[in-house]
């Protein structure tokens, strides 16, 4: 099912400020889709997440999940959250203490008024496809964290419900568990073809996850796009500096073909893809360090010379920071590389990797 | 060191043993003796008079309404004021804080007595008034009925009920209650398949140590049940031992045996759950206070329910009290009644010999049994804390013991070990006895405080290289002193109104003024009680007031310069 967002609002009030949590959004999210919601921590993604769950009441604008209005301040429309019909994994995983597996499980059933031999059918069906067959009668205050996140998940598809929401749901566990558990997800969601609403600060967990991502910043959405298109094609710098390490470099153009750019920045001249903006922004050259060609054709284009700074080995690469005029570039390395500190190095861009991002 | 706390530690033991162990042992070998003075003649009369009484299992039975009833209706309405204080977004939140703390203040027997002022069938003022607004042939009201008794004897364990639940309540993660609501659980679904469940163990402390406290009230049952001829066991023993012709302690005690087995069971279940209770506690992991649950049409009405029962448990008492001690004889407020008004009162109660010295002995017993309570309590707490032995541990558990005894029971087998000694008919029974039966009350601040001590004491001395005396005057002694305050008021509130204890162990000469307000009451001296009342409301809350005064004195910095208000 789809979900349109329009105009929505949410302020908070505490020791007499106005903090604007969303303000304004206006977003569709795509039926059957993954879509992400990334920003910084603070921006808002939980609290447009409970607006759409109906666990906050937002101030202003309209919310529809499929046709039907959930929430409208103008039409004084308000359906209560236990109607909404969708699925939800909590931060926390709010697993309820006091029973176990079985019953967290069978507990949305239970409120549809399901009989009896169907809740433990469609129960065991789903703790299956969560892999935690044999849990059913575990008291849940008796898992692991990895456990409880299948546990939550369980409840929140056994339902089948149209649409999911997820806030942060990986954050409690430990890096190795994150990353599997990451994969897991990503195979299950894709199996069932849902809409899901995922929210989250971590950049890879968004890439990895999402047919689409929405990137927040300070109640609004910045921009909207495929995994692909905001890590290579952002149009803010706010979003390319959010989603990976990238240089940047103030820029100005000073000169446009029918492809092609020339900014001046203060590491030299550089052609870049074109791209159009309004004439009043301040722009930036976002280049990703991966990009730095250090095998350069002596006919390349935007071939820059610098002094190796500091070379520090982390194992896959040596992270390192090179000086062209005032600037620091940071760069990536070949392992196996020759260079040391203190070397001369010339590198090459290609003009499509050059990105142009305002300010 | 190690020797003078081991020296410290066994004579603690045997004091604290003296106080709180040996009533038990007199209770249970005065249960099987002839009489008080042919102590330890072997005999089973007494179980099998008491136990085959006809009237025992009436008794049995009231008792068990009453117990049931009182703490269900404690505990429902501190759930239910918890939750509006904790999850809604109700105003003037302050109350609840007032509403937690401030009935303490007011003796029970004077609360009790307020009530039957209002409503006892005969001449109750809202009874009269009510009856003359609606032209009614009858009392609407008798209070002097076990309905009435819940009431007045739920109302009273209501601050205690609350401060066990209300924590529970604040510290309850949301996002259960939340999960609830997405998976399709409408709001009364949430509230009894997750959230009371959830807070089970909270509620569950609450309603088991109000029944606990229930089982040793005896100023309700005196005041509101004898009249009525409802007794309950606490009244039970109570008539055994003071109306009969011959006062027989030995069935008493066997009464009290499985008063006492059943309030030791109980507290032992307790402490059970409230150990239980720290497995449920999840904080919630958004940083801010749980979203309130918005009272839109609700507000108002829950609002006004709220003042009420403010106004019931703090105001009222003390107004109608305030009114009776001016008036002649009850009657309804009118031009009539303001008229009539007058201090003769407060004159003959001021000129009563028996209302002065018992005064004089309550305050004595406030003042002086409270100061040396503390004392034993700081050093016992001392000990608990500081040194880890196993007999340390034993002096714990010993301490506590009196936590679960009724005073009325407790204070038959302190009879039975008292008529032994020169003490017997003294005022010195009573300040052991009372510092025997609410020494955990004391201790529980100060062990407290203590806990406190311990990290900032070595980590100042370590980290500044502080000297011995700066580190006791910057950090031990500020640290102490609220331990030590609010013990010592906890301890001289409680001795200055005791009631139950004294029931049994005051004589003539050791009146004091719980038992002479009780006696008052039995007369139907209404005006002369309240004067008296008021001025033991009165010195009770002067006494609150000065020794916090006292105690701010004692912080450093900040306290200093607070001029006493
Ligand atoms: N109940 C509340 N009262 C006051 N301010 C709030 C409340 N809830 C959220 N806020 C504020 O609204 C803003 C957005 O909060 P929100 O929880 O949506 O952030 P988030 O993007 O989910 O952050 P995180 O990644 O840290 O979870 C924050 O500035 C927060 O301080
Ligand atoms: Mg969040």
């Amino acid at each position: 099912m789809q979900i349109t967002i329009t105009g929505l609002k949410k302020h908070y009030h505490s020791e007499g400020k106005t903090i604007r949590a969303l303000d304004g959004v206006n977003l569709t999210i795509e039926a059957n889709k993954i879509f992400t919601l990334l920003g910084p921590s603070g921006c808002g993604k939980t609290t447009l997440l409970r607006c759409i769950v109906g666990l906050e009441t937002p101030d202003e604008g309209e919310i529809k999940i499929g046709d039907t209005i959930v929430w409208s301040n103008e039409k004084n429309i308000y359906v209560p959250t236990e109607k909404r019909e969708l699925g939800m994994v909590f931060q926390t995983y709010a697993i309820w203490p006091h029973m176990n597996v079985f019953n967290n499980v069978a507990y949305p059933l239970q409120n549809m008024k399901m009989p009896k031999d169907e809740i433990a059918k469609r129960v065991a069906k789903t703790l299956k496809f969560v892999q935690l067959e044999g849990f059913e009668n575990r008291p849940a205050t008796r898992l692991s964290g990895g456990q409880q996140q299948r546990v939550a998940l369980a409840r929140a598809l056994v339902a089948e419900p149209k649409v999911i929401l997820f806030d942060e749901p990986l954050s409690n566990l430990d890096a190795k568990l994150r990353e599997e558990t990451r994969k897991e997800l990503r195979m299950f969601l894709g199996e069932l073809g849902i809409t899901a609403v995922y929210v989250t600060h971590d950049r890879v967990e968004a890439l990895a996850l999402s047919d689409m991502i929405g990137v927040m910043r300070a109640g609004n959405i910045v921009e909207l796009g495929t995994p692909k298109k905001i890590y290579f094609d952002a149009d803010h710098q706010f979003v390319a500096d959010f989603i990976g390490r990238a240089n940047l470099i103030p820029a100005k153009v000073t000169e446009e073909t029918s492809e092609h750019s020339l900014v001046t920045t203060a590491i030299g001249s550089v052609v870049c893809q074109k791209r159009s903006f309004d004439p009043s922004d301040e722009l930036t050259l976002c280049i990703r360090p991966e990009f730095l060609d250090f095998k350069p054709a002596s006919d390349a284009i935007n071939r820059i010379t610098g002094v190796v700074e500091q070379m520090v080995f982390v194992g896959e690469v040596y992270e390192s920071e090179i000086r062209v005029g005032t600037e620091l570039i940071f760069a990536k390395l070949d392992p196996q590389t020759t260079l040391k500190e203190g070397d001369h190095v010339t590198f090459s861009m290609k003009p499509e990797h050059c990105l142009l991002v305002s300010r | 060191m190690e020797r003078r706390h081991s020296r410290l530690t066994y004579t603690l033991i045997t004091i604290v043993s003296l106080l709180t162990v040996a009533p038990v042992v007199m209770l249970v070998i005065g249960s099987f003796s002839k009489n008080l003075r042919a102590f330890g003649d072997f005999t089973l009369s007494k179980y099998i008079a008491v136990y085959t009484d006809p009237m025992l299992v009436e008794t049995a039975g009231n008792t068990l309404v009453f117990v049931l009833g009182s703490a269900a209706f404690a505990t429902v309405l501190a759930l239910f004021l918890a939750y509006l204080n904790n999850r809604t977004n109700i105003p003037f939140k302050f109350l609840f804080k007032v509403l937690s703390v401030v009935p303490m203040m007011i003796p029970h027997v004077l609360f009790a007595v307020s009530w039957a002022l209002l409503l006892n069938p005969s001449n109750g003022i809202l009874n009269m008034w009510l009856q003359q607004l609606f032209g009614l042939a009858k009392a609407p009201f008798n209070i002097y009925s076990m309905p009435g008794m819940i009431m007045v004897e739920g109302l009273l364990d209501l601050p205690i009920a609350y401060l066990i639940i209300s924590p529970a309540m604040a510290s309850f993660d949301v996002s259960l209650e939340e999960s609830s609501r997405v998976f399709k659980g409408g709001p009364m679904r949430t509230l009894f398949k997750i959230t009371l469940p959830v807070l089970r163990p909270a509620i569950l402390a609450a309603f088991i140590l109000c029944i606990v406290r229930v089982l040793a009230s005896f100023a309700v049952p005196s005041v509101l049940g004898m009249p009525g001829r409802i007794y309950v066991l606490s009244t039970y023993i109570y008539r055994t031992v003071t109306m009969s012709l011959i006062a027989d302690y030995g069935k008493a005690a066997a009464i009290g045996m499985s008063i006492l087995v059943l309030s030791i069971t109980l507290i032992y279940i307790y402490r059970y759950y409230t150990r239980f209770s720290d497995k449920y506690v999840t904080i919630s992991s958004r940083g801010f206070k749980p979203a309130v649950v918005e009272l839109r049409k609700g507000k108002i009405p829950l609002f006004i329910m709220l003042i009420i029962i403010s106004f019931i448990l703090i105001v009222l008492p003390v107004l109608v009290l305030l009114y009776t001690s001016f008036i002649p004889y009850i009657m309804v407020p009118n031009g009539q009644a303001f008229a009539a008004m007058s201090l003769a009162n407060w004159r003959t109660v001021i000129s009563d010999p028996i209302s002065i010295k018992s005064l004089g002995n309550s305050l004595f017993l406030g003042i002086v049994g409270a100061t040396v309570g503390s004392f034993l309590s700081i050093l016992v707490a001392y000990v608990i804390v500081k040194v880890k032995t196993k007999a340390s541990g034993f002096l714990e558990s010993i301490s506590f013991l009196s936590f679960s005894f009724p005073g009325i029971v407790i204070g038959i087998g302190f009879m039975w070990f008292f008529v032994r000694t020169p003490l017997y008919a003294t005022i010195w029974a009573l300040f052991f006895g009372y510092i025997a039966t609410y020494l955990p009350y004391g201790i529980r601040p100060m062990t407290s405080a203590f806990v406190q001590i311990h990290g900032s004491l070595e980590e100042s001395s370590l980290v500044c290289g502080a000297s011995f005396a700066t580190t006791m005057r910057r950090v031990v002694i500020p640290l102490l002193v609220p331990g030590i305050v609010s013990g010592w008021v906890l301890m001289a509130t409680m001795f200055f109104r005791e009631l139950s204890l004294s029931v049994v162990l005051s004589r003539p000469g050791t009146e004091v003024l719980a038992v002479q307000i009780l006696r008052f009451s039995e007369d139907g001296q209404w005006g002369k009680l309240s004067a008296l009342g008021l001025i033991m409301i009165f010195f009770s809350t002067l006494m609150v007031v000065g020794v916090n005064l006292i105690g701010n004195r004692f912080k450093p910095g900040e306290a200093k310069d607070r001029k006493p208000a």
